[in-house]
């Protein structure tokens, strides 16, 4: 709470610093924001010509699988991305917490910030994608996608969380961040984005192992509302809540544990 | 009180993690768990540093490498915490270390200095306000709608310091920046800092050039592995520095003249003796005066034996020798009745029109016929600052006009 209550009063300061985050992204290319938007599609395109053509998934409720697809690795690519980002922000912004007074939880939070906004310019391309496969009547229009701005709170919180604790680790211990990759790969495919949980053709211990990823109720949930067209079960949606409370909570903890010598560190 | 700054019994304990050390490492945590509290070297920056500086007060650190100095400035500034003791500071402090260290290369100036105002702690419109102010001290032009990443470094270091004196701060910590740029780009920051000393911000400065230090400290702190080894008039702590640095190297490159040291000749039969010699500006003893400002000498006196036949004088000459102006009461037409009583004398300047650079003083209390009570080459060693360095020694104020020619 102190931590919401010191990013709130800091709020002018995380704005600008995280339109210089996006404008140093955008403007260094000339194709600027669509840049941000190839690696996602590109990404896509591979897995979609993989699974459609080379594996046939084996679950029900996955056509089309592009849009299935899109709809899991769009969140995904948020966390994923202010994961791996996060482990550099307080080493990279080093320079200016040792010359000037202020608080070192400004970074990660930026690094958030600035990926949640990415993240919501990329959400009219998934609406629109919707809307044209359902008139081409691919699938029904998904009419809960309003209800993806509940669910991106507990991946913010998810997010948040993850990255505090990551940035501050990662300037205690350098090798951090390539330990953050293989993890990261690991949660990928752990996670059920390229695949559903629906009727997963797995042994059952595999099963129980992959239901208990914390972010599946997370990735669930958001498809749930943006492709499926449906509302996900009250449980589904406290498990993501509690995922999300207890990173942010565990998160902001490890953060207060180790900020007092975050500057002679860096 | 506004400006203050008050240590009591501070110590800061680095804990070892150079690139080097075992556990800088995840891999090295785990393997070496066992080995780390014990093994894990500590280096005391500062050890139990009590300090007191009042408003207004300028004060310098000074000291060899590795002495602590800039972990001081930097527990000033909040930017470290303290691992034992206290710290308080009041008001808006800003740190000039590594000018323009935060700034973004990709994005313009102007944004880099919206966003390095916001962090030390201005609010987005008074930037705004601030920021002609600003770009015209920096003086780089249109470079300013530009990515930092074209910018040369010394206009970084100028748009860094520009921002930073525009904070308007109560304090301000200075660690060795201007040592970097150019001349005449050290020259201004010099003027700027004169100027705010004048206004009554509190000064910490960290600095190895100890005519600096001596020119523009009332006083000076020398450390030495973390503890206070001396403390007082910035003089006299600088020339203890000096010997002891000396006395060190072996090398004496360092020591001034025993004229400097000890403030020059002096003489007189010492009916009446000079006990102390101030520059005042805004009524505050200072060394170093921008040019241009209202200003007053100040000499203090007390008399052994009464006398009846006295002339205060004043005289001020470049430090290479050359006379600059001399004035007395008795040009001034005052005539002397009684001199019975210590007090002081002031001799007000209107401004002081003089160019940049240092200047000596010599004081004297004598009899009409130059008889001298006391008369004190050197007393005082005033450094004029300006945003121009005038050639010369004089300065007016002086506007040009004309007819014919156009000017830009």
């Amino acid at each position: 709470m102190t931590v919401l209550r010191l990013l709130w009063r800091h709020r002018a300061l995380i704005a600008v610093l995280v339109k210089r985050d996006l404008d140093a992204r955008y403007r260094a290319s000339v194709l600027g924001f669509f840049w941000s938007l190839l690696n996602p599609l590109l990404l896509l395109a591979v897995y979609a010509v993989v699974f459609t053509y080379i594996f046939s998934p084996r679950f029900p409720g996955g056509d089309p699988y592009p849009l299935f697809l899109f709809s899991g690795l769009l969140p995904w690519l948020f966390f994923s991305g202010a994961v791996l980002d996060g482990s550099a922000t307080l080493v990279d912004n080093g320079p200016l917490l040792a010359k000037v007074m202020c608080p070192p939880e400004l970074f990660p939070a930026v690094t958030v910030l600035s990926h949640l906004i990415h993240h919501l310019l990329a959400l009219p391309i998934l609406l629109l994608a919707m809307v044209v496969s359902s008139t081409a009547g691919l699938l029904p229009f998904p009419w809960s996608f309003p209800l993806v701005a509940v669910a991106l709170v507990p991946w913010l919180l998810t997010t948040g969380g993850a990255v505090f604790a990551i940035s501050v680790l990662s300037v205690h211990y350098r090798d951090m961040r390539d330990l953050i990759g293989h993890l990261l790969n690991l949660l990928f495919f752990s996670s059920p984005i390229i695949y559903s949980l629906e009727g997963l053709q797995v042994p059952v211990m595999l099963h129980r192992v992959l239901t208990l990823n914390p972010l599946a109720s997370l990735v669930t949930i958001y498809r749930d509302a943006v492709f499926a067209g449906r509302v996900s079960s009250p449980r589904l949606w406290l498990t993501a809540f509690a995922v999300g409370v207890l990173s942010w909570w565990l998160g902001t903890l490890i953060f207060a544990a180790y900020r007092e010598t975050v500057v002679e560190s860096v | 009180m506004k400006g203050s700054i008050r240590f009591s019994d501070v110590s800061k304990i680095f804990r070892w993690r150079g690139p080097r050390s075992r556990h800088e490492t995840l891999k090295g945590a785990f393997f070496h768990r066992r080995t780390r509290r014990s093994s894990s070297a500590q280096h005391v920056a500062l050890d139990g540093i009590d300090l007191e500086v009042r408003p207004g007060e300028a004060v310098a650190l000074i000291g060899p490498n590795g002495s602590g100095k800039s972990t001081l400035l930097k527990l000033t500034g909040g930017i470290l915490n303290p691992t034992s003791g206290t710290i308080e500071v009041d008001g808006r402090v800003t740190a000039l270390i590594e000018l323009g260290a935060g700034f973004h290369p990709e994005i313009t100036g102007r944004e880099n200095v919206v966003i390095n105002g916001m962090l030390l702690g201005l609010g987005r419109r008074e930037i705004e306000e601030r920021m002609q102010e600003i770009i015209e001290f920096a003086d780089i032009g249109s470079f300013i709608d530009q990515p930092v990443k074209i910018y040369s470094s010394g206009m970084y270091v100028r748009l860094g310091f520009a921002v930073a004196v525009a904070t308007d701060p109560d304090v301000l910590l200075i660690d060795e920046v201007l040592a970097v740029g150019d001349e005449a780009f050290t020259r201004r920051c010099l003027d700027r800092l004169a100027r705010m000393r004048q206004r009554g911000v509190t000064m910490v400065l960290v600095s190895h050039d100890l005519d600096l230090v001596t020119s523009f400290a009332d006083r000076a702190l020398y450390l030495s592995r973390g503890r206070i080894v001396a403390e007082g008039p910035a003089d006299a702590v600088a020339a203890r520095y000096r010997s002891d640095a000396a006395g060190d190297s072996g090398h004496d490159d360092q020591a001034p003249s025993a004229r400097e040291v000890d403030g020059g000749q002096r003489w007189g039969n010492g009916d009446v003796k000079i006990t102390g010699v101030e520059m005042l500006v805004g009524g505050k003893p200072a060394r170093l005066v921008a040019g241009g400002s209202p200003s007053s000498l100040r000499i203090r006196y007390s008399v052994r034996r009464a006398v009846e036949d006295f002339v205060f004088g004043v005289a001020w000459h470049r430090s290479d020798g050359t006379q600059v102006s001399g004035h007395n009461t008795d040009l001034a037409g005052l005539v002397p009745r009684r001199l019975a009583n210590s007090g002081e004398v002031c001799c007000d300047y209107d401004s002081l029109q003089l160019a940049p650079g240092d200047y000596l003083i010599d004081v004297a209390v004598h009899a009409r016929n130059g008889l001298a009570y006391d008369y004190w080459c050197d007393a005082l060693k005033v450094r004029v600052t300006s945003k121009v360095e005038w050639p010369g020694v004089w300065s007016p104020p002086h506007r040009w006009r004309s007819t014919g020619p156009e000017w830009e």
